[in-house]
């Protein structure tokens, strides 16, 4: 078997995207895959992007085959458009952000809870599940498309968020190769990817855009979430070379947000007439806000942009009510409230969460992207800059940049906060806001086989094992916890570290349980390297990681004295093992997902 | 044909116990077929659906249409007693939308290059289907003459599949219920 292309998958909130490049061409060559799918009962159409939704049936409309697919026949369920127009009328039975919920650690996200408060006769999907029925749907259309060359036996490349944590990478892997990826598929963080897809269009002139020293951010705001990334330029050898430098924290604010706000001041402003809009219509109505949203904030915008929404009968000139969108509303609301201005030392409000809180998604509570922004700077100041780490380049990615105004907004920003004199600016070459990803992805597992510019990124944050501190115990009282380096920032893939600690002992025949930590603005820290205490501002709890240690029989020592070994995969995928010291017998720790999920006060 | 239906029974004998139990009865001794007393399972063991389509393209673009822009609630709706600013304020939507579906089936664009007013050799052996030719017509070929409509060609003709039932083949939009 051998591969004849390289497949870029961009698995997105709102949208999925396959983009592939012939391994053969010379020149990477690369083209966005038509993908078939429902988009009503028993219709099939064939769109670039698949709408990341997944609806579930009632029997009696699974049972007419109405859902089946040209490879799948009494399909209960359907993904895509359809699925999507269904989310209007029927929330109920309609998943929809599955993979908001798989970066979620407070949710078990190998247990049916989506859709989220679905009535109990719904048969509810995990958020894992969901994420790999639209990688199979993908996966379907590809191999309908090219029986010769099947997926499972391609370069496959699969994106995820830069702030997913090992934790949600190896759920996206779960998920990957349930869905059928070949076992030695690619993840690549998607603003990198994004980049990826800036050098495959600008070709050899980027080393004429960038020089030596210059600092990239890539601002990537999707439909549900904003990840933020720092790549540094610098010159090895006389060539050019990208350094990841930093990645943000995994912010759940996005588009929809902003589209969904502007529709709901909308929905008031039909109230203020007296119409009151269903649930059908208030869907239709967010549609129309998106583009009002890009209307009213693009140059020249005019003084009002008008919104109707059609009637739910036939009669659609009876039906239709409008009003009328000021621009200033538009601005006050979206660039007030998602772009606000403020200082480089502002700070984004953090809510403590109540006991009480149902576990949904935690969205932000501060959605001011320019405040976290500000503060993703700061934290990557060092110590040689004035005070942050201030980018002379943006990229920009996903469709809220359709909106000039915004791109206009986090450059003016980014501006106002640097000292220096020479303004940063946008990098040059044409937009692909929408499929960049998957394009990017594409491009690069094409210059895997052919060579090309590669960003040197590893680790993306440090990565940190509980341990309880030794001492007397206090009744009542946990133990205190520290946190011990196992992943350094930036750790290499396709290297391993033997992580220098105190002795640390396990029990043979019980399940050895640890906690486990990662932060993005620790960069120094080395393997080895103890935290006395948890900061809760610098550490961000994941899912904690066990492992059952057997019992090899006759051993008089039930007691393995371990030390830890962490790995990278040349395929980015995280590895941390327990080595025992006074035998060759090791372990490897696991993801336990289920059981935090338990262990959570519902 | 029959291999493909053996193969579906198969599947729909481990999966379907309603289906299963059909099949029992059909194939118990001194039962005939015709005995059965019209469950519904026989009925869904019917030939597997035709492979080609049997929904005519025209309906599909409809559909399309219908569904996509609300076009066939528009034409169909009467205008008497709307003002032309009411008219103006669904249409907007309506037209939008419609250019879109037709973008996308068919990714129009103008037959000639040059835009309207612009000047346009015809050759002479011009192609009657692709230029329309009016003016001072008794003239020799070549010609020079003025753009007067650009034309428009479907770069592509891409229209949904259907997979639905016969019966429903000319429905262009279902009645929508909303179960109490």
């Amino acid at each position: 078997m051998s591969a004849k292309y390289a497949l870029g998958i961009d698995l997105g909130t709102t949208n999925c995207v396959l983009a592939y490049a012939p391994l053969e061409a010379k020149a990477a060559e690369v083209t966005l895959l038509e993908l078939p799918q429902l988009v009503a009962a028993g219709t099939i159409e064939s769109r670039q992007s698949l709408p990341s939704f997944q609806y579930l049936a009632p029997e009696h409309e699974a049972a007419s085959g109405a859902l089946d697919m040209p490879w799948a026949s009494e399909r209960k369920f359907a993904v895509g458009e359809m699925a999507r127009r269904q989310g209007a009328e029927m929330p109920e039975r309609t998943v929809a952000a599955a993979k908001s919920w798989l970066c979620h650690s407070r949710a078990d996200r190998r247990a049916p809870i989506l859709p989220h408060g679905a009535p109990a006769e719904v048969n509810k999907v995990s958020p894992v599940a969901a994420s790999q029925a639209y990688l199979q749907h993908l996966a379907a259309c590809w191999n309908a498309r090219f029986p010769d060359a099947p997926l499972a036996e391609q370069h496959v490349v699969l994106t995820v968020p830069a702030s997913f944590d090992a934790a949600a990478r190896e759920l996206t892997r779960e998920a990957a190769l349930a869905a059928g990826l070949p076992a030695d598929f690619v993840l690549l963080e998607e603003p990198q990817a994004a980049v990826y897809a800036w050098l495959a269009q600008r070709g050899d002139e980027w080393r004429q855009d960038l020089t030596a020293g210059n600092r990239l951010l890539v601002c990537d705001i999707g439909g549900g979430t904003t990840d933020l990334t720092l790549i540094d330029v610098a010159e090895e050898n006389g060539e050019l070379q990208l350094q990841r430098l930093a990645v943000g924290d995994h912010l759940l604010v996005g588009g929809d947000n902003m589209d969904l706000t502007l529709a709901h001041r909308v929905a008031g402003l039909f109230a203020e007439q007296g119409v009151k809009l269903n649930a059908w219509q208030s869907v239709s109505l967010w549609h129309s806000c998106r583009d009002a949203k890009e209307a009213l904030l693009a140059p020249g915008a005019p003084d009002s942009h008008r919104i109707s929404v059609l009637g739910r009968g036939s009669k659609v000139i009876g039906g239709t009510v409008s009003v009328d969108v000021p621009r200033e509303l538009a601005a006050e609301l979206l660039v007030g409230g998602f772009f606000p201005h403020c200082e480089l030392d502002a700070k984004p409000q953090r809510q403590r969460a109540s006991g009480f809180q149902e576990i949904g998604l935690p969205f932000e509570s501060d959605v001011g992207i320019t405040r976290h922004l500000a503060a993703f700077l700061s934290a990557h100041g060092g110590d040689d800059d004035a005070g942050a780490a201030f980018p002379t380049h943006v990229l920009f990615n996903g469709g809220v940049f359709k909106a000039d105004r915004l791109r206009t907004i986090v450059l003016d920003a980014i501006r106002g906060w640097s000292p220096a004199d020479d303004a940063v600016k946008e990098l040059p070459g044409q937009r692909d806001l929408d499929y960049a990803v998957a394009t990017g992805a594409a491009f690069y597992g094409w210059t895997k086989e052919h060579g090309g510019v590669r960003i040197r990124g590893g680790a993306p944050r440090s990565y940190y094992v509980g341990i309880e501190t030794a001492g007397l115990a206090i009744p009542g009282m946990p133990r205190p916890l520290r946190a011990l380096c196992v992943v350094p920032f930036g750790m290499e893939e396709g290297t391993s570290v033997e992580v220098p600690s105190g002795e640390i002992g396990l029990v043979l025949g019980e399940p050895a349980h640890f906690r486990f930590f990662s932060s993005a603005v620790r960069p120094d820290d080395r393997p080895g390297d103890v935290l006395p205490e948890i900061d809760d501002g610098e550490l961000a709890e994941t899912d904690s990681l066990e492992t059952a240690l057997q019992a090899t029989g006759d051993e008089a020592e039930t007691y393995v004295p371990v030390r830890f070994e962490s790995r990278i995969t040349e395929l980015g995928v995280f590895e941390l093992w327990c080595v025992s010291t006074t035998s060759d017998q090791r372990w490897k720790l696991e993801f336990s997902i289920r059981q935090d999920a338990q262990d959570e006060p519902s | 044909m029959r291999l493909f239906l053996a193969i579906k029974c198969l599947f729909r004998v481990l999966f379907d116990a309603d289906f299963a139990e059909g099949v029992r009865r059909l194939t118990r001794d001194g039962e005939t077929p015709a005995a059965v007393p019209g469950p519904s399972a026989p009925e869904k063991a019917a030939p597997p659906r035709p492979m080609a389509p049997v929904r005519s393209d025209a309906i599909s673009l409809l559909a399309a249409l219908q569904r996509d822009a609300r076009f066939v609630d528009i034409v169909s709706e009467s205008l008497e007693g709307y003002s032309d600013a009411q008219i103006g304020a669904a249409a907007r939507d309506v037209l939008a939308d419609c250019g879109k579906v037709l973008k996308r089936f068919f990714a129009l664009q103008p037959v000639v290059d040059a835009a309207e007013g612009e000047a346009l050799q015809v050759a002479a052996d011009y192609d009657t289907g692709r230029f329309r030719l009016t003016g001072n017509v008794s003239q020799q070929l070549p010609a020079g003459g003025t753009v007067l409509h650009g034309g428009w060609e479907a770069t592509q003709c891409e229209l949904p599949a259907w997979t639905g039932s016969e019966s429903a083949a000319r429905v262009v939009a279902p009645a929508e219920v909303e179960l109490s």
